[in-house]
């Protein structure tokens, strides 16, 4: 009984399994079959035509196509064909039908009973797996006419006749193709127009040709049925008369390989010709633009090489296969004619004799000594002991206005009489904008630790190249005491306020009041905090105290 | 038997393929013609290396059968023994190797026909006994997993020897080397004398001399006793004892 795919109430129609070329390119499409009632079916194709397997895989798994065929279905099917070419008849009618089913019957159910009622169910069957079709197309005014579908015909054929590859069929099979090809390239040489292309080259290619390849890939597939049941035939053989079975097995083995060797020779020679061919072909189609006849002899051409791949392939497997069973026969058959061998074996294994092992030589792994590096050594991994965070100590640092206040000192007792020498002093050593700010803390200071006056108009005096401020002068010896303001009494009331009153300003390329504080002027004096803040410069923490410009 | 090329010993060390030939001779590895290039080496330069290996207290073997091997005969060169697990394996693997349903098949078997073979000469019960021969009751599925286990391990030490070459999944091919396991039974004399003829070449040891049962295994006779690739030791949890498994499996075991 032969079981294919699934059971369910639809059948597959023409072509194995249901899937055939549909078109040209060969695209794959599955038909389906609805059974509609008794009275036949409605073939349909199932959908469009499907370019990749899995698709068409869906579909028939989606539509639960199947076959299921018994050995008396089997052999009712071999008698319709073969009865119909004996006879020569392309239809048979319902009698014939039970006739012939009866003498399947008699061979495959011999004591089965109720014949005619067996064979309605078996026609049936065939048709519901559209095995029969009736062709006679009356329907129910008389008796119908029945013949084998396609698809019974091919199930047939594969249990009847099996084509194998021969050096004959394939030199035959290469020469038609050859002649087949050679005319299609003289057509794509002639052809001018799409219409010749396709009617000359691209039909041809598809339909001729390709039948052509595919009987000798069919006829490959045969040969490979073909070798294996040479293998298990030559293992029947040794089953059964192990040292008699030398000479056939070796018969068998020569033949199969004299057959490998004619083919592949043949299809080396020929296939490169054929693919010289249909590279012309390709060229052409290229040339003139045609891309359905390049496709189509680029498809023969891959065709072809799998032909050729096949021969070697299956030649190199056999080579290996001979080699193997020639040692066998030489070792194993020839040296053991009794096949005692095996028996003692076996019963060496059963546990037979004293147990033993094989020795065998066990040497390990040479060692390679490696140059010494020398390993660095780290620290072992411990636990900090002491606390992380460690407690704040105390830092009296350095006051700035106490450094201040000695560098002033120094300054004024150093004889110092006036304020911008008391400045000059002091910040000799800073920068531009450092001097500026500290210039005022300076008169601050002095203010404090001296005694200082000044007219009511200060002049503007030049400390270094870049700072100008209003000057006053120092009383030496005077500590502390406030600054005045000449002819209009004690200035000192205002200045005491700690800046000292005193203005100074930047000179940035020369120009005069150019980077000046605000506040200029007397009535600065008195206010001297209030004149922090430079407009060009907003960092300045704090502007020189007193007038500045 | 010298070819015009190896003159000299000097040309075969010079040969390219020397170097891993003689390092797998030494290992214990078994070349026959399916090694290609190995086997026509040896071939070529057989008396130059048989007298090359002598030095070393060796035998470089050459079976009619077509397969090459080192036998160490002096105390230079380690020398081992196949555990009897390995034994066993091996015998029914030679057992395949002589049957005509392998020769359908070019010498390709699976480990399943392997077990099965194993399984019809020995018994199921003397099968799972010899592979668990230190335990008196045992759970019948946890000792046949035991069987399993070890023939499989016991197949992959044989291929590291050349006895069979490991395909896809579970194939395996049988090569020619296999008939050193059918060596004791394979002459016209009376096993035991094969067997004493044998020992005296220093190619199989007595069972009492390489240990008993499956576990005892591959003992290094002398050289270097460094550990074998496969060491079997007993009482390692997964191998079938009753008691462990209740242990181990509660409510499972039947």
């Amino acid at each position: 009984m032969i079981r294919l795919l699934v059971a369910g109430h639809e059948a597959v129609a023409d072509g194995s399994l249901g899937i055939e070329g549909c078109g040209g390119e060969g695209e794959i499409c599955a038909r389906r079959v609805d059974l509609a009632g008794a009275s036949g079916y409605r073939a349909g194709t199932v959908s469009a035509p499907r370019s990749t397997p899995e698709r068409v895989l869906a579909v028939i798994a989606e539509r639960r196509l199947s076959l299921e065929l018994g050995t008396l279905d089997i052999c009712f099917l071999v008698a319709l064909h073969v009865h119909g070419e004996a006879a020569g008849l392309t239809a048979f009618t319902e009698a014939q039908l039970e006739d012939v089913f009866a003498q399947a019957s008699a061979v495959a159910q011999p004591e089965a009973d109720q014949l005619r009622r067996r064979a309605t169910h078996a026609i049936q069957r065939l048709r519901d797996q559209r095995m029969l079709a009736r062709v006679d197309g009356q329907g129910v005014v008389r008796t119908g006419e029945f013949a084998l579908s396609r698809l019974a015909t091919g199930i047939v054929q594969f249990f009847l006749e099996e084509d194998v590859l021969t050096r004959e069929t394939l030199g035959l099979l290469t020469h038609s193709l050859r002649i087949a090809i050679t005319s299609v390239l003289e057509a794509a040489r002639r052809a001018g127009d799409p219409a010749a292309w396709q009617d000359g080259v691209v039909g041809p290619l598809r339909v001729t040709i390709t039948e052509l390849v595919a009987g000798i890939e069919r006829r490959q597939r045969g040969l490979d049925l073909q070798q294996e049941d040479f293998q298990a035939e030559i293992r029947r053989l040794l089953e059964a008369d192990w040292f008699g079975a030398i000479d056939r097995c070796q018969d068998l083995l020569e033949s199969t390989s004299a057959t490998l060797r004619e083919l592949n020779e043949v299809l080396l020679r020929d296939t490169s010709v054929l693919l010289g061919l249909l590279h012309d072909i390709e060229d052409l189609a290229i040339a003139a633009g045609e891309p359905d006849g390049e496709t189509a002899a680029h498809r023969l051409m891959d065709q072809v090489d799998r032909i050729a791949a096949w021969g070697s392939a299956r030649q190199r497997a056999w080579s290996e296969y001979f080699q193997y069973v020639h040692r066998y026969l030489r070792d194993v058959v020839r040296l053991d004619p009794t096949r005692a061998l095996m028996q003692r074996l076996r019963d060496q294994l059963a546990g037979s004799g004293r147990r033993f092992a094989l020795a065998y030589a066990g040497a390990p792994p040479i060692r390679l000594v490696r140059t010494v590096a020398a390993v660095p050594e780290r620290p072992p991994v411990v636990r900090p002991r002491a606390p992380r965070e460690r407690e704040p100590e105390a830092d009296a640092g350095q006051d700035p206005q106490a450094v201040l206040d000695s560098k002033v000192s120094r300054a004024l007792g150093g004889g110092a009489t006036a304020l911008s020498v008391v400045t000059g002093e002091v910040t000799a050593e800073l920068q531009g904008p450092e001097r500026f700010v500290e210039a005022g803390r300076v008169a601050h200071t002095v203010a404090r630790l001296a005694r200082a006056s000044s007219a009511i108009e200060r002049p503007w005096v030049p400390v270094g190249d870049d700072l100008v401020i209003e000057d006053w002068s120092i009383r030496p010896g005077a500590v502390g005491a406030p600054v005045t303001a000449g002819a209009a009494g004690d200035p000192g009331s205002a200045g005491s306020a700690g800046s000292g009153g005193q203005a100074a300003r930047r000179e940035t390329g020369g120009g005069p009041g150019v980077d000046t504080a605000a506040g200029a002027g007397p009535a600065r004096v008195a206010e001297p905090s209030g004149i922090s803040g430079h407009p060009g410069n907003p960092d300045a923490p704090e502007a020189p105290p007193g007038g500045s410009r | 038997m010298t070819r015009p090329g190896y003159a000299q010993l000097q040309d075969v060390i010079l040969d390219p393929d020397f170097p891993e030939l003689d390092l797998a001779l030494r290992r214990g590895r078994h070349i026959d013609r399916d090694d290609v290039a190995w086997y026509a080496l040896l071939g070529d330069a057989q008396d130059h290396l048989e007298a090359f290996y002598r030095r070393y207290g060796c035998e470089l073997v050459h079976k009619p059968d077509g397969y090459f091997y080192l036998l160490p005969t002096g105390d230079k060169l380690s020398r081992r023994q196949l555990a009897a697990g390995d034994m066993l394996v091996g015998q029914a693997l030679a057992l395949l190797y002589l049957q005509p349903s392998t020769v359908e098949r070019a010498g390709r078997n699976t480990q399943e026909e392997l077990i099965a073979q194993l399984a019809a000469v020995m018994g199921s019960d003397a099968l799972i006994r010899a592979f668990n021969p230190k335990r008196r009751r045992y759970d019948e599925r946890v000792a046949q997993k035991t069987v399993r286990s070890r023939v499989g391990e016991a197949v992959r030490r044989l291929a590291g020897l050349g006895f069979v070459e490991l395909l896809d999944g579970e194939q395996l091919r049988l090569r020619p080397a296999l008939m050193r396991f059918a060596e004791p039974v394979r002459g016209l004399s009376e096993p035991a004398e094969a067997l004493a003829q044998l020992v005296a070449r220093g190619e199989i040891a007595l069972a009492e001399e390489a240990g008993t049962g499956p576990g005892a295994n591959d003992a290094t006779a002398e050289g270097d006793a460094e550990q074998g690739p496969h060491d079997e030791g007993e009482g390692e949890g997964d191998d079938g004892d009753l008691d462990d498994e209740h242990d181990r499996d509660d409510g499972d075991s039947p």
